[in-house]
């Protein structure tokens, strides 16, 4: 049998872009496939931030009887609680998409990728890509069950797509971030390493609890923590009525801090290479 | 004339820089003829695997010159990249992925249409003997079962030249015949295939020409016919009646030195090498003597390597190579995690 492939001396920049595109969109699918078959990598994502927000609810519930908690934050604690789950999953997944990377490149499977004519931003993105649709399936399983749960989204129907973008675009931020350190290090460890960091950063914001409840140094590293404002802009899909802002916080907040991740990673994967 | 399919001029690697560099790789010179099975032996740490990743571009030479498939692998390397086929000792295979997966996914790396990449996963799959077990994840897969499917990735695209960094190393020895006897398939097929190898036998069944490599440099290099004829001719004993011992031994020294055997057998170094064991039969018969045993003791390619080398391959990851410093390729230092 004979086989039609690309001919090394008729590649154009075209055909590039095209390999790109099918390179990626085949990445992207090894990823969300290999996600989906770690269970027990993928159940942390799901069951610790809705436990959290369980807790949460149960524990600051009494919030809904300050006038200015429903007044200006959310109708109820649950409500509120919402978007700080959302964002626990997406960087819980995050870093178990970079944890995958890493292992790729100690196992070797980086190096299979390498050995072949694939383009090498397409080794990123794929794995970016293949965050973003995992993030995507989880915010609309956890908007699932939080609606059953008494949950609202205020913002109406614009309000499910603004909470859903900003979370693939938070998970493309993260990722890229992650997944820098991971070709960095190139060492699953050290990612996972670095989650406690990010946890802690997510402690240190208002996606538990409200900023203006917070007093002294935690308020002031929460006012300068920029997942506060991506929290907050998602928080306000769900208890306000749809405005710019939220879309400004919890959209362009993100993509700008993806753009600077993505660019850390590639350049990560260039001096990799470079080294090699 | 057709330019040889693998070539490399003074090819190095160092790691590290000044008195310190170690130099994993030392200015090799290869040419692999189109449709050669070129064989690459040598211990851990020699250089093959080293030399294999500057050849597939995975690793940036130090110094010198490489072509692979008439492209050069620094400045063509994407070229050359879709000209081979590679198969990694340290490159795994991702175990959560069904090798029917991980065929489709090589063929759309590799630019195949979805219909194309389809039927060519279903043929190697076949090849391979591995289409029960397409659908199963690879995590489950016998050491042999991945490295045989290791080598149908490496052929979705039908490449000229093949790299396959020691296929055959931990696997059974029913599983290195079946590699075996897939490699020799695709060299009948005008596959031209460069293979490490640690195993001395897989090297003298396999290779039409081989290169030992030591300490990072070319110690020899040819047919390993040719190697072992340079280091001595064969010796055949053959044992006859005592009282034919004396017309025996003229016999044979018409054919070569006598040489010393055990005691009842008389020893010959045929000069011609194997093809006189029939002169010196016709010429035992013709006498009328009658042969009870007859044996031929070819050198080996451990004595090649012994004399080449001054240490013996066999065991010598253990005790008889001389110290030296392994370089580890980065996926190779760690084994945990999924795989």
């Amino acid at each position: 049998m004979s086989i039609a492939i690309a001919d090394p001396k008729m590649m154009t920049s075209s055909s590039s872009g095209r390999s790109l595109f099918r390179h990626t969109f085949a990445l992207t699918r090894r990823s969300v496939v290999g996600r989906l078959r770690q269970p027990a990598v993928l159940a942390p994502a799901f069951i610790f931030p809705l436990f959290f927000a369980a807790l949460g609810s149960a524990s600051f519930n009494k919030l809904a009887g300050d006038p200015y908690f429903t007044d200006n934050i959310a109708k109820s604690f649950l409500n509120y609680a919402v978007a700080g789950a959302v964002l626990q999953g997406v960087l819980f997944g995050s870093t178990s998409a970079a944890g995958d990377l890493a292992t790729d490149i100690e196992q070797g499977f980086f190096e299979r990728l390498l050995a072949s004519p694939i383009s090498r931003t397409a080794i990123v993105l794929g794995r970016l890509a293949g965050s973003m649709v995992v993030a995507v399936v989880q915010v609309v399983i956890f908007l699932a069950i939080f609606l059953v749960a008494g949950a609202r989204v205020e913002s109406g129907p614009i309000g499910y797509l603004g909470l859903v973008g900003g979370s693939a675009l938070l998970a493309l931020a993260m990722s890229g971030l992650m997944a820098g350190l991971a070709i960095k290090s190139g060492s699953p460890e050290v990612v996972q390493g670095a989650f406690p960091l990010v946890f802690v950063l997510m402690f240190l914001s208002s996606a538990f609890f409200p900023r203006h409840y917070m007093k002294g140094w935690y308020r002031t590293v929460a006012d300068w923590n920029p997942l506060s404002h991506i929290v907050e802009g998602m928080q306000g899909f769900m208890n306000h009525d749809l405005s710019a802002s939220q879309f400004a916080k919890s959209w362009l907040l993100p993509l700008v801090i993806a753009i600077i991740s993505i660019a850390f990673a590639l350049r990560a994967l260039s001096n990799r290479l470079a080294a090699s | 004339m057709t330019q040889a399919p693998i070539i490399a001029t003074g090819l190095s690697r160092y790691f590290g820089t000044g008195d310190n560099a170690i130099k994993a790789v030392d200015g090799v010179d290869l040419e692999v003829q189109q449709g050669e099975i070129f064989g690459f032996l040598g211990p851990n740490g020699a250089g093959k695997s080293t030399t294999v990743r500057m050849l597939t571009t995975l690793l940036k030479p130090t110094a010198g010159t490489a072509f692979v498939a008439g492209y050069d692998v620094v400045k063509d390397a994407d070229k050359v990249r879709r000209s081979i086929g590679v198969a990694l000792q340290d490159a795994a295979i991702d175990p959560l992925m069904t090798g029917r997966e991980l065929l489709t996914l090589q063929a759309v790396l590799y630019g195949l249409s979805k219909v194309a990449g389809k039927n060519r996963g279903e043929e190697l799959l076949e090849r391979v003997g591995l289409t029960a077990a397409a659908d199963r994840r690879v995590g489950t897969y016998s050491g042999g079962m991945r490295r045989r499917l290791d080598l149908a990735l490496s052929l979705v695209h039908e490449p000229t030249v093949l790299f396959l960094d020691e296929p055959t190393t931990g696997l059974d020895p029913m599983s290195r015949l079946t590699l075996w006897e897939e490699v020799k398939r695709l060299n009948a097929g005008g596959t031209t295939v460069l293979l490490t190898t640690q195993y001395l036998e897989e090297a003298d069944q396999l290779a039409d020409r081989i290169a030992i490599i030591d300490h990072g440099r070319i110690v020899r290099q040819g047919a390993p016919r040719e190697l072992k004829a340079m280091v001595g001719s064969p010796t055949l004993s053959i044992s006859v009646a005592s009282s034919e011992t004396d017309e025996a031994r003229a016999i044979l020294a018409r054919f070569g030195d006598l040489r010393p055997t055990s005691e009842g057998t008389l020893g010959v170094g045929l000069a011609r090498g194997a093809e006189d064991v029939a002169s010196v039969i016709r010429a035992l018969d013709e006498a009328g003597l009658k042969v009870r045993h007859l044996e031929l003791d070819e050198p080996s390619l451990d004595d090649v390597f012994a004399e080449a080398t001054g240490y013996r391959l066999e065991g010598a990851d253990a005790a008889n190579k001389p110290a030296e410093t392994e370089v580890v390729p980065e996926a190779k230092k760690s084994r945990r995690g999924r795989k």
